[in-house]
This record gives C-alpha cells, structure tokens and sequence, in this order.
C-alpha cells in the first residue's frame, strides 16, 4: 500500500485500483519472458559449447562390453569393459570400468581395472584402482590405496 | 623426528656416506648416502638422501633416491621428489604427483 501511495494520490481510489490492475498486468509479463529466455539460452549455450571446447566424451556404459579397437582424438569413459586396443587423447576407466588391452594416451585416469600395456603421458590411479601390466609414462599419480604391479617406465 | 626419543633410531646428516648393512629398530632418517642394505621400522629418506641397495621396512617414505630394492609391509610413499628404480614390494602405495618410478612393482597381498 505504501508503494502505491507515492505515486497515486490517496483519497482517489479508482486510480489506486487501476494502478495496481495496470501493476498486476504489466510486472509478470517481463518476467515470464525474461524467464523464458533465461530458459532458453543456457540450452543454447551449451550445445554451442561443447562443440568447439572439451568434446563430448565417448562413452563405454556399465554392463557393455566391447571388443576391438578404440580410436578417438577426445575424451573417452569407460564404465563398461573394454577388451582390446584404445588409442584416445584422453581416458578416463570409471570404478566399474575394465579394460583388457593395450591402452594409448595422453591422459589416463584410472579407478577401475586395468590389465595391459599402457602408454601415456599422464596416469592418475584412484584409491580403488587395480592396475596390472607393463605400464610407460611421463607423470605419475597413485593415490593411496590404488593397487598396482607390474612394469613401471618412466619416459 | 622423533627428537624426543631417538632410542633404536639412526639418522644420518647431508654428506655422510655409510656403507654396510644397518639394522634400525625405530625411524631410520636418511639425508647423506646409504650404499648397503637398511632394515628399519619406519625410513624417511629425505629429499638428500640417497640409497643404494635393499631397503626395508614398514612405512617408507621417500622424498630423495631408493635405487635396487624397496620392500614396505605397511605404507610405502614416494613423494613428488621421490626418485625409485628397481623391485618395489608394498601393501599399501601413494605416489605424489612428480614421484618418479621405474622398475618392478608388486603387491604383497593382491586377494584385497
């Protein structure tokens, strides 16, 4: 009420009442729309960014198994098992993830199971990770409780 | 490090070099250069230290250089400065990101 005696005189109440009809009309309007369009444009946002930025991973889902070769210049996920051969820019083999092969990348990060040949620049082992095999890198992470054997080569 | 009870430990300073093989109770707290074989409770190698030879122990720590052999029964972590070639034998492992190793790791028990 305080508001609207301001701007509207307040022994006129026809004006009072139309003020706030003309209120009650005109304030949602922009705000649906403002809302909308807020809606609206992340969507757009992102669609957009996930194009030219950090690409879309490629992902191996739980319970899916495949095998073969893997080539990818992105990111690949891996929660399902993988026998084979990847080649990826960058790996990433969740906790229900496995892979049986040889593995090539430039980013590796692993807190599943991983048994094989491995060549890449940077390793990170989770706390859960079982890793096995003959394994060639530049940085190395292992976080405590990571399980890890075989052959270690620091390029 | 320990410097309220040094009973059982062996600490040996930047510069000195030891050779043999030493048997240390306690913390094992290396800075100069072991060339022999060292048994301990618990080792720190520092960022200084260097070891040639078997090193063994419960908890193991390297921030400097382990070459041959490393064996820990409890925890075994090579810190970013941490430099370890050869057979490594642990439980437990951490390694720091810039850790350098190279070699043989194996795992004490794999059931778990």
């Amino acid at each position: 009420m305080s508001i609207f005696s301001k701007n509207s005189p307040p022994d006129n109440r026809d004006d009072k009442i139309a003020n706030e009809q003309v209120d009650d009309y005109s304030e949602p309007a922009p705000v649906s729309a403002e809302e909308q369009a807020a809606a609206y444009e992340p969507a757009v946002r992102n669609e957009q960014a996930s194009r030219p930025g950090i690409a879309k991973p490629s992902i191996i889902s739980e319970g899916f198994t495949f095998e073969g070769t893997i080539t990818s210049d992105g990111v690949l996920n891996i929660a399902g098992t993988v026998r084979g051969k990847i080649t990826a820019k960058s790996v990433l083999i969740e906790a229900s993830g496995r892979v049986d092969g040889e593995l090539n990348s430039d980013q590796l990060v692993i807190k599943g199971q991983l048994n094989g040949e491995v060549n890449c620049e940077d390793l990170n082992v989770g706390p859960l990770a079982h890793v096995d095999g003959s394994i060639s890198y530049k940085y190395i992470h292992i976080q405590r409780g990571g399980k890890v054997s075989g052959k270690f080569i620091k390029n | 490090m320990a410097e309220a009870n040094q009973q059982g430990c062996l600490f040996v300073g930047e510069g000195v070099v030891l050779k043999g093989n030493f048997q240390v109770p306690d913390i094992a707290s290396i800075s100069g250069v072991i060339e022999g074989e060292l048994t301990a409770k618990q080792i720190l190698i520092e960022a200084t230290g260097v070891v040639h030879g078997k090193l063994s122990g419960e908890s193991i720590d390297i921030r400097g250089e382990a070459n041959e052999y490393v064996s820990s029964t409890r925890s075994l972590i090579i810190r970013s400065t941490g430099k370890v070639t050869g057979s490594i034998h642990y439980s437990e492992i951490e390694i720091e990101k810039g850790g350098h190793l190279h070699g043989d790791l194996h795992n004490i028990n794999p059931h778990s």
